[in-house]
């Protein structure tokens, strides 16, 4: 739990100043990456190229965006990739059996919503830690999954729509860039404009004066928790329609990839300060950092060790703000 | 009275006769530590043992090391404890399997390992991988010669970690030479062995050149991850095939059903990995002689093939044993990881 002091005005001003010099920062450097990239494989952007990575941006840009309001809170949610695969399995069983995209979809935003939920009273009512809590529901999930099913879930409804979902366009823009504009914005309205928004930030920056001003501060934090685990709902039916089939083994690694964005992004793990522009601009540089590797003819082992080396830097980056703002 | 002594000591030597080869000294216990029971390759690997465990009425047992080899250690010395007759080992890794097997020999429990070879071993069970490789990449030429107008542009989604998976590209791209020279591999990507991350790396790659007309996958995983990254990029398959390998579950049997270019499976056949790994167990018991390397037999199906070898219900598939079991296994491999230093 955060015990940042909320800022005055005129540091909050300075603060913001500085959050916006950061995302500057991240800015110039995805440009820059972008430039590099383009100059040593002019294929980079290409309109093929281009829709790929947006492609790819899109899943983890629908998490990152529930759980850069759930990091604003001061918790994380380590278990969205676990969750990701067993969504994909349950949402391909559910049309398996129905034949109907609305029960499938409306079935894995029930699992993943519980999911939430759960790991949302753990770290509220039983008071655990979020981070050993919701490894306690990866390790769950991960083996849950099996009990469900040892098998990737084939896809035997042949629903088109479904195919849509991970495959689809309107106009040149695929269907889960649209999914993914849709959630960040609705999140981005949420946490800039309104006073739930506001109450996340303050939560995150210091739980103890808003429990004292009236606000059930675990309320607000199991909302944020719901909420990941419906964006996990929406990612992991996208997957299977992308994958065209439930797979148990998805996801790997896809919890540090979301987390790693949202805190390269600017959003501090400590709480109380974020924006979902920087998680943007945090998952676009990883993802083109992933894209220009390939596209470069690299090594693809580096794609482990970038990410890795990002995550380090971005913490350092969230202390030398965290000193800044301090003084 | 003479007469009826000699019927019935020709009758008792017949049967002591006939006796070595229907029954064998068969172990009463085997015990199998497998190194990851999630996996569906080792699923299979275990029907199969169970199969021919229950068939030659033998008390199998399974325990799964989940990728760890102090688990696997662990979980071994307890078969051992247990008094197993013979141990059957998927080796999580091959350096830490080195002092089981010095145990193993110490407390006379003969060893099977499954998959990978360990020094020391009196014997593996194990299919070819370059010739898995090499005999679905002919297939791919033949194909690519009739239906592709005869060119061959390849996107290998491999997994360069490891010499098996290495071996199985290599091969594909050698037998699809000898029938079309001039083939090329335009993509060697790391798909990491998984769905998702085929898809990922196939897609950037398709991105960037998008002139191909191959997708062959290490495993089902990978050529489908490399087919959906197509699929999603909204491009047609009329003229593309994809092979994928390994034939481990019920997503290779989906693709073949009905997806129009997945038309080569390279099938490793786990269920009889693992029924033949059961009767090296029975073998090692009876201090038979085994080879080092016990092939176990892959073959690519083509079309409908997989049909000749599993039944299946769109849930579960069953396999044929006797079209398996038919299989002819080489006597060695072409090439193995040796000669890949």
């Amino acid at each position: 739990m955060s015990e940042i002091v909320h800022p005055s005005p005129a540091r909050r001003l300075a603060g913001g100043r500085l959050l916006g010099s950061s995302q500057l920062v991240l800015a110039v450097i995805l440009a820059a990456l972008c430039i590099a990239i383009s100059l040593a494989a002019p294929q980079f952007y290409s309109e093929a190229n281009v829709i790929a990575i947006l492609r790819q941006c899109a899943l983890v840009l629908i998490v990152a965006s529930g759980m850069t309001m759930l990091i604003i809170t001061a918790e994380v949610d380590l278990s969205v990739g676990a969750s990701l695969a067993f969504v994909g399995c349950i949402g391909m069983a559910v049309l398996n059996a129905t034949h109907s995209l609305t029960l499938g979809i409306l079935a894995s935003l029930a699992f993943a919503g519980g999911v939430g939920l759960v790991n949302g009273l753990v770290v509220t009512r039983l008071k655990v830690n979020s981070l050993i809590g919701t490894i306690g529901m990866m390790m769950m999930l991960q083996g849950g999954v099996y009990l469900f099913t040892r098998e990737a879930v084939q896809n035997h409804h042949q629903l088109s729509s479904f195919t849509g979902l991970g495959a689809g366009y309107v106009g040149p823009i695929p269907m889960p860039v649209i999914f993914a504009a849709a959630i960040f914005i609705i999140a981005y309205v949420t946490l800039r404009f309104t006073t739930l928004g506001r109450y996340l930030y303050a939560v995150g920056a210091n739980e103890k004066a808003v429990r004292l001003s009236g606000l059930r501060s675990e309320r607000l934090k199991l909302l944020a928790f719901v909420v990941t685990g419906l964006c996990v709902g929406i990612a992991g039916m996208i997957l299977a329609s992308l994958m065209n089939a439930g797979q148990p083994t998805a996801g790997r690694g896809f919890e540090l990839t979301v987390i790693a964005a949202v805190i390269l992004g600017g959003t501090s793990l400590l709480g109380g300060r974020g924006s979902l522009f920087g998680t943007l601009l945090g998952v676009l540089v990883l993802k083109v950092i992933d894209n220009g590797i390939i596209i470069l003819g690299w090594n693809q082992d580096l794609q482990m060790v970038v990410p890795g080396v990002v995550i380090i830097l971005a913490s350092y980056l969230d202390i030398v703000r965290n000193k800044a703002n301090v003084r | 009275m003479k007469q009826l002594k000699s019927v019935l000591f020709a009758s008792a030597a017949l049967t002591l006769a006939a006796l070595p080869a229907q029954a064998q000294n068969m172990p009463k216990r085997i015990g199998y530590v497998t190194n990851y029971a999630t996996h569906e390759w080792y699923q299979n690997v275990i029907k199969g043992m169970q199969a021919r465990a229950k068939e030659l009425g033998i008390q199998f047992e399974v325990q799964d090391a989940n990728l760890d080899i102090a688990k696997q250690v662990a979980a071994a010395e307890d078969f051992m404890a247990k008094g197993v007759d013979v141990l059957i080992v998927t080796p999580v890794n091959e350096e830490g399997v080195v002092p089981l097997l010095r145990q193993a020999k110490s407390n006379d429990t003969p060893v099977v390992l499954e998959g990978n070879p360990v020094k020391g071993m009196t014997t593996m069970v194990a299919i070819c991988d370059y010739d898995t490789g090499y005999f679905s990449g002919v297939e791919a030429g033949k194909y690519a010669k009739e239906k592709l107008g005869g060119t061959a542009k390849v996107m290998n989604v491999g997994l360069p970690l490891l010499s098996a998976t290495v071996l199985r590209s290599q091969g594909f791209m050698d037998g699809l030479k000898t029938i079309v020279p001039e083939a090329v591999m335009v993509h060697d990507l790391d798909g990491g062995g998984n769905p998702d991350r085929a898809l990922e790396v196939s897609a950037a790659a398709l991105a960037k050149n998008a002139d191909i007309n191959i997708i062959y996958g290490i495993n089902d995983s990978s050529s489908l991850g490399g087919l959906q990254a197509w699929k999603a990029a909204g491009k047609s398959q009329d003229a593309l095939l994809t092979v994928g390998t390994g034939g481990e579950g019920l997503a290779f049997i989906n693709a073949m059903e009905k997806e129009p270019s997945y038309r080569i499976e390279a099938a490793m056949f786990p269920e009889k990995e693992g029924y033949t790994a059961i009767d090296a167990a029975v073998k090692l018991f009876n201090g038979e002689e085994v080879p080092e390397h016990i092939v176990s037999p892959t073959a690519p199906m083509i079309g409908e093939d997989w049909k000749k070898f599993y039944d299946y219900d769109a849930s579960t598939r069953s396999i044929k044993w006797d079209a398996v079991n038919a299989l002819k296994a080489p006597e060695k491999c072409m090439k193995t990881a040796a000669d890949l230093k």
